[in-house]
């Protein structure tokens, strides 16, 4: 098997991610309306789309850690965040004193989400079940979305101040860069699993093992420093976003204020 | 202040009271200013002992085949300079210029805690006293700045150099970090009112950033110069690969800190660029914000990329890549700076005094410095010159062409604040000329003869083609760097007693240290003017067109936390580093089940019931705060007690365990078991014994009746610090006691 044969012939069809998704375009419009803002929504179910879907489902289905994790990293990251910015500004986030509107417990949910899935039980478990599995997306798509509240809600007094989110995304960063580390370092097998890979297709076992010269410490690797060094980056471009954000704040009210009284 | 009956520009500093004194007055200070000027003169005196050095090895490196020193003898000489610029050189004097120019930007009277900030500063000769003492104790250290394991392990180096090394090291980084704590909380609490913090100058606003890279970064090193030195006393065995211990392991954890410590030299002179060169350009800088957010960037970037210093250690294609990518975009918020930097002058009215030559020579040395960086950044381009003199031609690019340029340029522009008055300009310029023409002299030529496969750190090469010619080049540029050294000692001597008097303001620059005499009273300043912008002093000269107001925007601009809370908070965030590296290292070591002695010699259940008593002391502390805050003073007191109590369970309880070990002959040097086990659980025992004491002085202070009314500062940052030393047991305890019931 090709590279390009592997690209085409393994897109997979997942019913229940078509319906949700479909369900959430339908929920979006039903609730604002159409409007500029549902191109983040549309991104967001594509990319959630794509994760279900397309080859990358295929390789994280028990052939490759790494795969596993660019998955949870869309998941948790990428695609509640995308769903976030859809909302409009006057959107209110119903969740008011509970618990996840917390900023210590959303910063929990969404660093814990990354080290709870990668327990060695956990994370096999959401390889072979797909019950499990099924758990693991939903629970990272709505960790995520409590993760971003404080960054992303679409309402300006729900948010946190700009450095005060600096220091909420470094210490996520740094959090998630302590795990990527030991998982890319780690002498251990971090999700055996995948040390036994599905026996029905050798021909995509030996594209990714020969073609791709993907070995199981190689995938761990690549694993790990994807959750270390691009999953930091993401971090790392939200954390610029607030920056502008507070340089860029109320420069037209205070300050024709301001010089009117000066 | 009279400054016109004062006889010399050094006494100026000084009340005529502390005239009579002034030795102790300078010894005794703990005003910011002064303590700046000691941490500047502390350096020049460092500065002189490395160049010495430095011009040894030029000597000696001048013709092929030479046999002037030793080979033993150039490894200490490399060792040493090397140590001692960063070290002893680079971080003092910039710290210093920060240290006086800060609180007079952000128009505050000192910084916020003056008496850390001696402390801070006397660990500098300290240090150097006890890495220099090396010389006198069995010869100094000869392993190279980064000190290498296991050639910095006992087998290799069983000399007490070594020692001597690690132990300054960790010296100069406590006082790092509380120089960083203190740079931060002054920032945060002592700004003039109107001084918010989206209005500060840009100068202030880079070291504020850089101080949290100082606090994140120099307790990573603090752990690993323990772990080194565990190894060297205790036979430890963390970095020896023969004793099961990982020499790779030594590498990360020194260039986790290394790579930071460029920027946290880089940043400060950056910082300098960012004020001289508007101020010679007469623009206020091209956008303020990107400058201001790119140091950010790098900040957070610089934290993530050291693996690019091991490419050619082995990690693997996979690692290397990941680092390429992520070292490659440093480049983006770097030439961000760059462009700002350059489009300031563009269309400004440039004067080149001394000051602004240095910064813009600084700028294009950068540039190149810069640049061989990224191409360092390649991993297959960095495994051919790895180690060789073009890696010694980068890396003085940035040290020298950028950070000793800033420097020089930072001080001829504020000697005349410090002083009250001006360089000589004349003397300046030819001090600029030399430097200029001796330092790239030294070290462009060092691209080629790196590019040509001259090996750094060897004390002498072969007769090959052009290499003798230039290598002699080279060393008679350090010669022209050493005669303006010299130059600008001078100048600085005879400016002292005869320069020009300054004034307020000679350049007509725009922040706030130029609003106050030269140099300025104890008290920095009789009255503010006000602040609206980022150029207060252009708006009082030109009111007619004042800079865009900054608007004062919400609760953030006001942020003044409690003084005392912060610095604890601070603190707390770099000891956190310290303890995540001891972790990391345990886990690492520990990955995999050993045999011999380990884990299950471990008294599970007992050892949970004193964490019990540790994590309850939590809550009483917590109790003792709420009876204070409504004054019941006696209830307070034993809330204390009980916590004081409890803490000290649990040290019993350590302490049986730790005996228990000791009976069954488990020791520090045993194995690597042991080796990590006592050093995490003993840090973490010695900052529980640090906050009993903490709470022993509190529980003092108020049985003898010092907090009458409520008042008492102390019992919350305290109470801060033993919840702190609580969640590390909270991790500490699931790492080593929970997490091998779970495998």
């Amino acid at each position: 098997m090709t590279t390009q044969q592997f690209l085409v012939s393994t897109w997979s069809w997942d019913g229940a991610a078509v319906v949700f998704s479909a369900m959430a375009v339908l929920a979006y419009v039903w609730r604002f309306g159409v409007n500029g803002r549902m191109l983040y929504l549309l991104a967001a179910v594509g990319g959630f789309l794509l994760i279900r879907i397309s080859p990358l489902n295929a390789l994280a289905a028990g052939y490759l850690f790494s795969a596993h994790m660019l998955q949870h990293i869309l998941l948790l990251l990428v695609v509640p965040a995308l769903a976030l910015m859809s909302l409009p500004r006057h959107a209110a986030l119903a969740w008011g004193r509970a618990l996840p509107a917390h900023t210590l417990m959303a910063w929990l949910a969404g660093v814990g989400a990354m080290w709870l899935w990668h327990a060695r039980p956990l994370c096999n478990a959401a390889v072979s079940s797909r019950l499990v599995s099924a758990l693991q997306i939903g629970s990272l798509l709505v960790l995520g979305a409590i993760f971003w509240r404080p960054i992303l809600a679409p309402r300006e007094t729900e948010r946190m101040s700009p450095p005060g989110a600096v220091f909420y995304l470094f210490s996520a960063c740094v959090a998630c860069s302590i795990l990527g580390i030991l998982i890319t370092f780690s002498p251990v097998n971090v999700c055996p699993i995948y040390l036994q890979p599905p026996s029905g297709n050798r021909a995509v076992l030996e594209l990714i093992q020969h073609n791709w010269g993907i070995t199981p410490e190689k995938d761990q690797q690549i694993g790990g420093l994807l959750m270390w060094v691009p999953m930091c980056l993401v971090y790392l471009g939200a954390i610029v976003a607030q920056l502008a954000r507070w340089f860029a704040q109320p420069l037209a009210g205070p300050r024709t204020a301001e010089r009117g009284l000066s | 202040m009279n400054a016109d009956t004062i006889p010399s520009a050094i006494t100026r500093l000084l009340t005529p009271a502390q005239r009579q004194h002034w030795e102790l007055a300078w010894l005794s200070s703990v005003d910011h200013k002064r303590i700046g000027i000691l941490y500047m003169v502390t350096g020049l005196v460092f500065f002189i002992a490395a160049g010495l050095e430095a011009l040894l090895i030029r000597l000696q490196l001048a013709v092929p085949n030479n046999h002037l020193v030793s080979p033993d003898t150039y490894n200490w000489l490399f060792t040493m300079h090397g140590t001692t610029m960063i070290f002893l050189v680079a971080m003092p004097v910039l710290f210093g210029i920060a240290n006086y120019v800060l609180p007079l930007q952000i128009g505050a009277r000192d910084m916020a805690f003056p008496r850390l900030n001696a402390f801070g500063f006397w660990l500098v000769p300290f240090g150097g006293i006890l890495l220099h003492f090396s010389f006198l104790a069995g010869g100094p250290p000869a392993v190279g700045w980064f000190a290498y394991a296991p050639l910095s392990e006992t087998p290799y180096s069983s000399q007490p150099g070594v020692d001597y090394w690690a132990v300054s090291l960790l010296v100069f980084g406590i006082g790092s970090v509380s120089a960083g704590i203190n740079f931060i909380v002054t920032i945060l609490t002592q700004r003039a009112p109107e001084m918010s913090l989206r209005r500060l100058p840009l100068f202030s606003w880079m070291i504020f950033i850089n101080s949290f890279l100082v606090i994140l970064a120099l307790p990573i090193l603090n752990a690993g110069l323990v772990m080194l030195l565990i190894d060297r006393l205790l036979q430890g065995r963390f970095f020896l690969p023969f004793g099961g211990g990982s020499a790779i392991m030594w590498q990360h954890i020194f260039w986790a800190f290394g790579h930071p410590e460029v920027y946290i030299v880089a940043i400060p002179a950056f910082a300098i660029l960012s004020e001289v060169i508007p101020v010679f350009s007469r623009k206020p800088i091209f956008g303020y914000e990107f400058v201001a957010v790119s140091t950010v960037v790098i900040v957070l970037l610089s934290l993530l990329v050291w693996a690019h210093h091991m490419f050619t250690v082995g990690l693997g294609h996979t690692v290397d890549l990941f680092f390429v990518a992520a070292s490659v975009l440093i480049a983006v918020p770097t030439g961000v700076k760059l462009f700002n930097w350059s489009a300031t002058m563009v269309g400004g009215r440039v004067r080149f005094t001394a000051a602004m030559l240095f910064c813009v020579a600084a700028l294009l040395q950068f540039l190149i410095g810069g640049l061989t960086g990224v191409s360092h950044a390649i991993a297959p381009l960095d495994w051919q010159t790895k180690n060789s003199y073009y890696l010694v031609a980068h890396f003085h690019n940035v040290f020298v062409g950028l950070i000793v340029f800033a420097i020089l340029g930072g001080l001829h522009y504020w000697f005349p604040k410090m002083s009250g008055r001006m360089l000589s300009e004349r003397i300046g310029k030819w001090t600029f000329w030399l430097m200029t023409i001796g330092f790239n002299l030294t070290f462009m030529i060092q691209h080629l003869l790196g590019l040509s496969g001259m090996p750094r750190r060897v004390f002498t090469y072969p007769d090959l083609p052009g290499w003798g010619a230039m290598n002699m080049l080279s060393t008679i540029g350090a010669f022209f760097m050493a005669a303006a050294s010299i130059l600008f000692v001078w100048n600085v001597m005879t400016s002292l007693f005869r320069g020009k008097p300054a004034g307020e303001n000679p350049w007509n620059a725009w922040t706030l240290e130029w609003a106050t005499s030269s140099p300025p009273p104890h008290e920095n300043f009789d009255a503010l003017p006000p602040v609206r912008s980022r150029r207060p002093l252009w708006d009082a000269a030109h009111p007619e067109r004042p800079d865009p107001v900054v608007p004062l925007g919400g609760t953030l601009d006001a942020f003044r936390p409690d003084r005392n809370k912060a610095g604890v908070m601070t603190f707390i965030i770099s000891e956190a580093g310290f303890f995540g590296v001891l972790m990391l290292a345990y886990l690492f070591y520990n990955a995999t089940p050993r045999s011999g002695p380990g884990w299950h010699q471990l008294d599970v259940p007992k050892t949970f019931i004193f964490s019990v008593c540790l994590f309850a002391s939590s809550f009483t502390i917590w109790r003792s705060e709420v009876a204070l805050r409504s004054g019941r003073t006696a209830k307070m007191i034993g809330w204390l007690a009980a916590t004081i109590l409890l803490g000290g369970i649990f040290m019993v309880g350590q302490g049986l365990e730790y005996w228990h070990l000791f009976q069954s002959g488990v020791s520090v040097g045993l194995d690597l078991f042991a080796g990590t086990f006592f050093t995490l659980t003993g840090f973490h025992g010695l900052h529980v014994c640090a906050g009993l004491l903490a709470l022993l002085v509190v529980l003092g202070v108020t049985l003898c009746g010092g907090f009458k009314n409520r008042d008492m500062p102390a019992l919350g940052p305290v109470g801060y610090y033993w919840h702190f030393v609580d969640v590390v047991w909270v991790f500490v305890f699931s790492i080593v006691y929970l997490w091998p019931l779970l495998r």
